[in-house]
């Protein structure tokens, strides 16, 4: 093949999914006219059910290789970090888990039991400041299973190999995303790309305390504070978005629409987590914009685009709350003041500096190893604590590295990743349908 | 007088573009060495990568405009950028300049450009002194 070749065809990928099914709304119909049993939806009768028939399976994996596709697509060009090896650790926590998720989310749901997940996903609707989320709600199933695509490119697992395990996480994500919504699309691509997902009662009792921001130094503090928590929640979560968390857009009687937005501050999970000593557990904030003037989607990792991009030069209002600790309850939310502002605004410039230096200083093996710890602990951790057995997960070995996942390091962190990254997330490689046979 | 001699991919739109010196930041020294300087918020600075966490000490300090190599708006650098108000141009190609240890083309650290992200582009422009 030739150069000019292999150019043309990756822009076929990179414009199409497959080269035949767009981004957005119209890929999203198209997908379901594609599919033979639209499994991305769920019920009340088929998130119980434990077994499931291969078209059922295979209909999903089609759907999530499109939506990982969708959103991925802008992302895969983001080239190399000076700091953070964040591809190398995403792509080994994507095998850890497929190899790990298993048996802890089976644990997970024999302590709940089925109706007990369903309750506990209704958690994103109830509260703000919780990473039991929909951003967990995706990554939760379509990274492990991810993962299994890496695994069979690897040669670790073949299509058929663990039917079960990959039965177990298809059905926990959706489990956790009819919790959320009650039905329908559990992903947000077949949603309009909005996450509308707090209660009214709850959005009301946020929005009664918006006050404008049309007083310039108010807005500027406003707006540093957004910016700086935002980017002390990246770092402190190694440079990804389980720190942050958008809902919305959600219209408000006076027309215009808001987005509630969180950044997660102190998680104390982690060995470094002392750097955020002091600050909330997370912090909250409500931002309103005219709707006829700026539009907004939120994809299945809770992030805003918009048009116009700067949107906000177009913030009107805003709130912002502290929930003090993982379990403060809602009713003890604070409202933040303009000084405690400044110094939780503060607080983030001082500890970004602080881990940058410690990153800094820490080699590359360290730094995917702390990776592998956050990505593969975020998306089960919240889950595990409110169910009271995140201790038992940790007893019970959840940290501890699966040996596919250490076989699969050494090419996965090095410059062959490419030969089997680009077919798992470009060329849909990463979803393998399983046979016929169950 | 300017002179167009780069362009890429704007994080987002903005009528406020940045003009300021060059720094091509290649380490996580050099950043830090960078933000103890006293020039940070009159100049420009170029990474290779569209991450997010490399170039965080520039962000947090105020830098007054990002430009690199590769990356995309919907990468952690490009949201970020949005969100400081920072004018960024991500996967930017020049026309002239001098040549990194790897190749690349870029502007030399202390030439003062003019980034502009108010139209499709992002461009980046040359302003000759004098």
């Amino acid at each position: 093949m030739s150069a000019v070749t292999e150019t043309v065809d990756i822009q076929k990928y990179l414009q199409a999914f497959l080269g035949e099914v767009p981004q957005g709304a119209e890929g999203d119909r198209q997908m379901r006219q594609r599919v033979a049993v639209p499994f991305m939806d769920t019920t009340d009768a088929d998130v119980r059910r434990d077994r499931l028939e291969p078209a059922e399976i295979n209909s999903w994996l089609d759907y999530a290789a499109w939506n990982l596709w969708d959103f991925i697509l802008g992302r895969a060009s983001e080239g190399e970090s000076g700091l953070i090896p964040r591809q190398e650790y995403e792509t080994v926590s994507f095998t850890q888990q497929w190899n790990n998720y298993p048996r802890f989310i089976r644990m997970l749901t024999a302590e709940l039991g089925v109706d007990g997940l369903l309750e506990l996903a209704k958690t994103s609707s109830l509260e703000v400041g919780t990473k039991i989320n929909v951003t967990r709600n995706w990554a939760a199933s379509v990274c492990p299973i991810l993962g299994r695509g890496i695994g069979i490119e690897l040669g670790q697992d073949t299509p058929d190999s663990r039917r079960e395990d990959l039965e177990t996480l298809i059905q926990f994500g959706r489990r956790l995303q009819h919790g959320t919504w009650g039905g329908g699309c559990g992903l947000v691509s077949g949603r309009g790309s909005t996450v509308p997902v707090l209660h009214p009662d709850v959005l009301s009792q946020l929005t009664a305390q918006l006050q404008p921001l049309d007083d310039p130094a108010r807005m500027a503090a406003f707006r540093q504070f957004n910016a700086r928590t935002e980017l002390f929640g990246f770092m402190l979560h190694y440079d990804c978005r389980a720190g942050m968390a958008d809902t919305g857009p959600y219209p408000l009687p006076d027309g215009r629409f808001a987005i509630v937005r969180d950044h997660f501050l102190n998680e104390t999970a982690y060995p470094w987590s002392g750097i955020a000593e002091g600050l909330p557990y997370a912090v909250t904030q409500v931002m309103v914009f005219p709707a006829d003037r700026v539009q907004v989607t939120v994809n299945d990792i809770q992030t805003t685009f918009s048009q116009p991009t700067n949107y906000l030069d177009y913030l009107e209002a805003g709130v912002v709350f502290a929930r003090d600790t993982m379990d403060t309850p809602m009713g003890e939310l604070r409202v933040l003041g303009a000084e405690e502002m400044a110094q939780i605004s503060q607080r983030c410039q001082k500890g970004v500096l602080e881990m940058y230096r410690m990153l800094a200083r820490k080699s590359r093996d360290e730094k995917i190893r702390d990776g592998v710890m956050v990505y593969t602990r975020e998306f089960l951790l919240s889950h595990a604590t409110r169910a009271g057995i995140w201790d038992k997960f940790v007893s019970e070995g959840f940290d501890i590295m699966q040996p596919n996942a250490e076989a699969a390091w050494p090419v996965l962190t090095s410059e062959r990743a490419a030969e089997i990254l680009t077919p798992v997330l470009l060329f849909g490689k990463g979803f393998p349908h399983v046979g016929a046979a169950s | 007088m300017e002179k167009l001699i780069g362009s890429g991919t704007k994080a987002f739109s903005s009528e406020n573009g940045a003009t300021g010196m060059i720094r091509f930041l290649d380490s996580p020294d050099e950043v830090l060495e960078f933000i103890d300087g006293p020039d940070v918020q009159s100049t420009i600075v170029i990474s290779r990568g569209g991450t997010t966490t490399f170039m965080s000490p520039a962000l947090m300090s105020g830098v007054a405009g990002l430009i690199t190599l590769q990356g995309a708006p919907e990468s952690h650098l490009g949201i970020l950028s949005r969100e400081f108000g920072i004018p960024c141009v991500m996967s930017t190609s020049f026309t002239e300049g001098i040549s990194t240890p790897r190749g690349e083309t870029i502007p030399a650290d202390g030439t003062t450009v003019r980034l502009d992200i108010a139209g499709d582009q992002g461009q980046v422009f040359l302003v000759e002194q004098g």
